[in-house]
């Protein structure tokens, strides 16, 4: 299924790429001072990613709540500036372009955002929550383009028509996020980032948006990233995911092989923490405990970020040399200086790891359930 | 015998001037020391009014609980006020959904976990610290005397958490209501939570009830679960009977609406068509029908009772046309 869906855009990952990204960063200055700001550090939300996502496809991010993953999908849409990096979209440079030219670019470039109640006027009925994007960037010929454009939407996503006099609050959770969808396929983009797209949902609902995005990538070739914590979810609807850790991509995968086999010890432990809705499988898995919290993105542990809580960590190179993320399978790039020990078994998670720079988050251990 | 025993609970809210509103009815259920039963249910399926019902933390104006609720032998519906505050925090503790409205902003962690202790364990304030300290320690805390000093904001999620756990255990309650106790945290941080939740059963038999919409929690820890929609349980079952053959339709759905990390990709999901709010009142039917694939004329003409199921053994169900077995194991080839 994952090999045909990647065949409109070409062979996978050899195809055209509607966006790449180069060391992307944000950080954010930490300001003190009463009358005079000074900048005492940086929380390092996003610090150096590098992505490609070919056209047609869809990138999954996934991390744990303070990972980056949504500072990354705005920084990418310039909701956010980044603060280093090059981002290419569809061959221009993101960065370079100022006013005008940045304002037509969003045409190609939406965002579908988590929370519909939030994220939706509640005082602007959804006619003219639509037809504002057209409006601003002259779509067609005036009103009766826009209304008919606005009954195109509502149709797409499954909206009926009279839903264009209504106001947000006469909406289910699961309709209001239709709304927002319809309004970020308004002007017909290329690119979708959908920043936690159903985690706000009924169960009975998220199926229903799920199936909705696929079925308007095949219908539109849409380009989606999607960035939600939920990786079932999300690996579902990706072809490609990356996992990401304290701002920085950990692993990237086919969505297929990363169930199968993850990898990086961090997602080795995410994949083991999450529920399976089958008391068979619950309770015969190998479930890798991380202890501790993930440390501050201001003040983000040396060497590789994730030794402070890996239950593989060795004595070597771990605490003092950041592994850069390479290709050690095609396709399948980790950042982890061990990965192809652990892969093989070599190294086994330990019981319990004593080091006096853990104590403060705790030490790993594993519990077989 | 158990140790909680809900029978026939009904909880309407009325205002002035509105329709009222049954939000729980005929709510059956018991829980014995050491065992776990699971809520289970989308939003407004009457679980968490469930919960405050047992706790007697619903207005005592507005709402009308009907029905019974014992607590080892005692009625807790009609018991006085001053009585339920003895209960309450000592025999039966709850875990609140979201740690950082549930704990007092601006009063230490050290102060509100004390408190339990003081009212119910008579304990002095030294007595008292040095207990919460171990407290915090066991639910997994580092450096908990530091920690008793500090805010709620000064915690992560995680730990705000697990400072409400500790909160719940300090008098050893012998039922907890955990209410949601993992939905606003972290994956990995929910396996802590879990894995210390299923200790507290085993080490010292307290009975818990565990609220909450993910299936995937409920499979892994619960004995039995109950499956509510619109206020009523419509399936009961262990949770082995439960996810190998689920005959109520609304069960079956959910479980065939959420993608699963071990099943191969690619799949289609089948959702349930509408939202849990396209509902007809019980009293005209199974609320369920509008949404129901299984749907037959009779759904919508009376409502069916939770009676023990003909096909399955310990196994309950609300549904004139469940789901065959037979039908289903063809679906899962």
């Amino acid at each position: 299924m994952s090999t045909e869906k990647q065949q409109p855009a070409g062979n996978g990952r050899d195809a055209e790429n509607l966006l790449s990204v180069r060391g992307l960063q944000v950080h954010f200055p930490i300001k003190k001072g009463i009358l005079v700001d000074r900048v005492v550090g940086h929380v390092k939300a996003v610090d150096g990613v590098d992505l490609d996502v070919a056209k047609g496809t869809t990138y999954g991010l996934v991390g744990e709540s303070g990972c980056g993953k949504s500072t990354l999908g705005r920084a990418i849409l310039r909701l956010i500036e980044p603060t280093a990096g090059t981002i290419s979209f569809d061959g221009v440079d993101v960065r370079a372009q100022r006013g005008e030219d940045m304002r037509r670019l969003r045409r190609r470039m939406q965002m579908v955002f988590q929370d519909p109640l939030a994220s939706l006027d509640p005082r602007q009925s959804v006619e003219s929550v639509l037809t504002e994007p057209l409006r601003t960037h002259g779509y067609g010929n005036g009103k009766a383009d826009h209304a008919k454009r606005v009954r195109e939407l509502l149709d797409v996503v499954g909206l009926p028509a009279n839903a264009a006099g209504r106001y947000p609050h006469e909406f289910s959770g699961g309709q209001r996020q239709r709304v927002g969808i319809a309004r970020a396929l308004a002007l017909s983009p290329d690119l979708i980032i959908a920043d936690e797209p159903v985690s706000a949902l009924d169960v009975s609902i998220q199926a229903q948006i799920v199936n909705l995005l696929e079925e308007l990538q095949e219908q539109l070739g849409l380009t989606y990233i999607v960035v939600a914590h939920d990786l079932a979810v999300v690996r579902h609807v990706s072809d490609t995911i990356g996992v990401m850790y304290l701002g920085a991509l950990v692993e990237e995968s086919p969505s297929d092989d990363l169930y199968a086999e993850p990898l990086h010890p961090y997602t080795i432990a995410l994949m083991s923490a999450i529920p399976i809705p089958d008391p068979k499988v619950e309770e015969r898995r190998e479930r890798i405990l991380l202890t501790g919290d993930l440390p501050s993105p201001a003040n983000t542990p040396p060497g590789c970020r994730f030794h402070t809580r890996c239950p593989f960590r060795q004595p070597k190179r771990c605490a003092d040399e950041l592994p850069a993320l390479r290709e050690i399978r095609p396709g399948r790039k980790v950042a982890c200086h061990y990965a192809e020990d652990i892969a093989a078994g070599h190294i086994r998670p330990a019981e319990s790891v004593h080091d006096p720079a853990a104590t403060e988050v705790g030490t790993p251990t594993v519990v077989a359930s | 015998m158990s140790l909680l025993d809900v029978r026939d609970l009904s909880i309407v809210f009325s205002r002035r001037g509105r329709r009222d509103v049954r939000a729980v009815d005929e709510v059956t259920f018991s829980v014995a020391a050491g065992e776990t039963v699971g809520l289970v249910g989308e939003s407004g399926c009457g679980k968490s009014v469930t919960s405050l019902a047992i706790m007697g933390l619903l207005p005592k104006r507005g709402a009308a609980v009907g029905g019974s609720i014992k607590f080892d032998g005692t009625e807790l519906t009609s018991l006085p006020a001053d009585k339920m505050r003895g209960l309450r925090g000592r025999d039966i503790a709850m875990v609140f959904q979201d740690p950082m409205t549930s704990l007092n902003p601006v009063i230490p962690i050290g102060l509100q976990v004390t408190e339990v202790l003081r009212r119910h364990r008579d304990m002095d304030a030294a007595a008292a610290s040095k207990e919460a300290a171990s407290l915090l320690e066991r639910v997994g805390i580092p450096d908990p005397a530091r920690r008793l000093k500090e805010y709620p904001h000064q915690l992560s999620g995680g730990m705000r958490q697990r400072a409400l756990i500790a909160m719940a255990l300090a008098c050893k309650p012998r039922l907890l209501i955990a209410d949601e106790p993992t939905t606003a945290l972290d994956v990995t941080i929910q396996a802590q939570i879990l894995e210390l939740l299923k200790e507290l059963v085993v080490d010292s038999g307290t009975a818990l009830v565990m609220i909450t919409h993910d299936l995937g929690v409920v499979a892994g820890m619960c004995d039995s679960v109950h499956v509510m929609y619109s206020g009523r349980i419509v399936e009961r079952a262990s949770r082995w009977e439960l996810f190998e053959a689920p005959r109520h339709p609304y069960t079956a759905g959910l479980l065939a609406s959420v993608p699963r990390l071990d099943q191969a990709r690619g799949e289609k999901l089948e959702p349930i068509p509408g939202s849990p709010r396209d509902t007809i009142p019980w009293t005209q039917g199974c609320a369920f029908a509008p949404r129901c694939r299984n749907r037959i004329e009779s759904c919508t003409q009376g409502a069916p009772e939770l009676v023990a199921d003909k096909l399955r053994p310990d196994h309950d169900l609300r549904c004139f046309n469940p789901i065959d077995v037979a039908e289903q194991e063809a679906v899962t080839l």
